[in-house]
């Protein structure tokens, strides 16, 4: 595969990766917003493989299939679970409103272009807008853990963060290691496993709200 | 090329959009009904709508102004121009000092103006629900049309111009040239289609239920031809709105020769499109329920936020 086809399918996805972000900030339910973050996933993927097609890194495909697996199929299916076994409200709750939820990632989006213009020149496997397409993504994941009030709703948001750190490190490496891949998949596997144990043990004494936290005193 | 020949191209294109707009809006009711089990009106339908609507008479409230007798024809006739101005099957360039028939904003200014008309008939009949029609129309379109003007611009930018017409021919080169900014615009245009064209979940355009109608309520003063020409002129803004879309973003197909082998590949090819359009608006039609009226500016939100995005894409 050519460097300019990579380059322009890297932006194309690219592309669909802040769409389906933004449908994940604009999500009103919390199902739309799991698969939004699988269909995110499945991008994902499909960059890895593209970019392991276009450089001959074997460890890319590997970690495609991986994160296709992991977290297209796998840890949506989890959260499906969890949010039927626990039968919380499927609205999402946002701490603020989601219209200015939107109006923020515009800003955030804006700045991360600006920012990825202003390094200058950092070596980058691929060139294009993958750079801060993926800075874009890590800040709107980590929006949408800030002004979602639920624990489902903020895992959501770590999984789009995890995203993209995930497309950042394929644009300006060639890929990570394998074993560091590995590494952080596992981490978020944990972490979601975690989370739905805690939500569906704690759920049975307390709401699952994290604002309540916020009550508890030493 | 004679300047009449261009001005013959496009009252001919709008003679096309005119004849194709009620068959689009029958199959899209056709296909919906279908898709929930049940046999539904034949694609037909919406023109014996209209035929029968022609010859009836005319009711109006006491308190209408000669304002609201005007108003259906206004309507019809911006409509009319806005579909004059958009390609559908031939794009050719614009012979040097020609009006400039085509361009992008003046086809949503008339598209807007229309929505204006609508609104101002609605108001001077003096019914409530009239009054309530149009303040909802008018505050989807307050959310709507910026959105478009961006959408359009983000793909002006790349071409350099605003007319329809060559910026279909400067993007018909290659048959697919969707670059990244485009897809997100593309997006952007599919979630105003539904708003722009009243369908599910923005608007509901199978319903006098006056809670949630936004459009229909406009229309309900209205009777005999002064209805027929208003829902004449809402199928022609929804065929006019796809063939947008088709323009600016899949213009391959279109045929710069008048030919009329050409020019019925070409039109093969602009059925095909907007039917593609038709399936995916009765396909979200089917399976959304229509939104509250106070989570529109959330799910338009969505729209602008992409749309946006696509002008930033481009332009940093």
């Amino acid at each position: 595969m050519s460097d300019a086809l990579a380059t322009t399918l890297i932006d194309d996805i690219g592309a669909l990766l802040l769409f389906t972000m933004i449908l994940i900030l604009g999500a009103g339910q919390l199902y739309r917003a799991i698969y939004a973050v699988a269909a995110q996933s499945v991008f994902i993927g499909i960059a890895g493989a593209v970019l392991g097609a276009a450089t001959g890194n074997p460890d890319l495909w590997v970690i495609a299939g991986i994160t296709i697996a992991i977290k297209a199929i796998f840890l949506p299916w989890l959260l499906l679970r969890v949010v039927k076994r626990v039968g919380i409200r499927l609205e999402i709750e946002p701490v603020i409103p989601i219209s200015v939820t939107l109006v923020i990632a515009a800003i955030i989006v804006v700045l991360s272009f600006y920012l990825a213009a202003s390094l200058g020149t950092v070596r980058q496997a691929i060139t294009g807008n993958a750079l801060p397409v993926g800075v874009a993504l890590m800040l709107l994941g980590v929006l949408v853990m800030v002004s979602r009030r639920k624990a489902l709703t903020q895992m959501v948001g770590l999984f789009a963060s995890e995203n993209g750190i995930f497309f950042t490190a394929m644009a300006v490496s060639q890929g990570m290691p394998l074993i560091i891949e590995i590494g952080v998949i596992l981490d978020v596997i944990l972490g979601a496993l975690v989370m739905g144990i805690l939500v569906l043990r704690v759920r049975s004494s307390v709401d699952a709200d994290i604002a309540d936290l916020d009550q508890l005193r030493g | 090329m004679h300047p009449f020949e261009h001005i013959a191209i496009a009252l001919g294109q709008m003679g096309l959009i005119v004849l194709l707009a009620p068959f689009t809006t029958g199959f899209i009711q056709k296909l919906k009904a279908r898709l929930q089990c049940r046999t539904g009106a034949s694609v037909w339908q919406p023109y014996r709508d209209l035929v029968k609507l022609l010859r009836k008479g005319t009711v109006q409230s006491d308190s209408a102004s000669a304002i609201f007798r005007a108003v259906p024809v206004l309507v019809l006739a911006a409509t009319l121009t806005a579909a004059a101005l958009v390609p559908v099957v031939v794009v050719r360039q614009a012979p040097a000092g020609a009006l400039p028939l085509g361009d992008a904003i003046l086809l949503l200014s008339l598209l807007a103006l229309a929505r204006f008309l609508s609104a101002v008939g609605a108001l001077d009949a003096g019914g409530a629900f009239g009054g309530m029609g149009a303040s909802r129309e008018m505050t989807v379109g307050v959310l709507v049309e910026p959105v478009l003007m961006l959408v359009v611009f983000s793909v002006a930018v790349s071409t350099g111009t605003t007319d329809l017409g060559e910026l279909a021919a400067r993007r018909g080169l290659a048959p697919l040239s969707l670059h990244a900014p485009d897809l997100l615009a593309l997006f952007a245009m599919l979630v105003l289609l539904l708003a722009e064209t009243g369908r599910i979940p923005v608007d509901n355009p199978d319903t006098h239920l006056e809670l949630t109608m936004l459009h229909e309520g406009m229309l309900l003063e209205h009777s005999g031809p002064g209805l027929a020409c208003l829902v004449l002129a809402t199928h022609i803004k929804q065929l006019v709105v796809m063939a947008l879309v088709a323009a600016v973003f899949f213009p391959a197909g279109m045929t710069a020769s008048l030919a009329p082998v050409d020019l019925a590949l070409a039109l093969l090819v602009f059925a095909g499109k907007a039917l593609l359009l038709a399936v995916f608006l009765a396909l979200v039609e089917s399976s959304y329920a229509k939104l509250r009226f106070f989570r529109l500016p959330q799910f338009l939100g969505v729209g602008f936020l992409t749309a946006f995005l696509a002008l930033a894409l481009r332009i940093l």
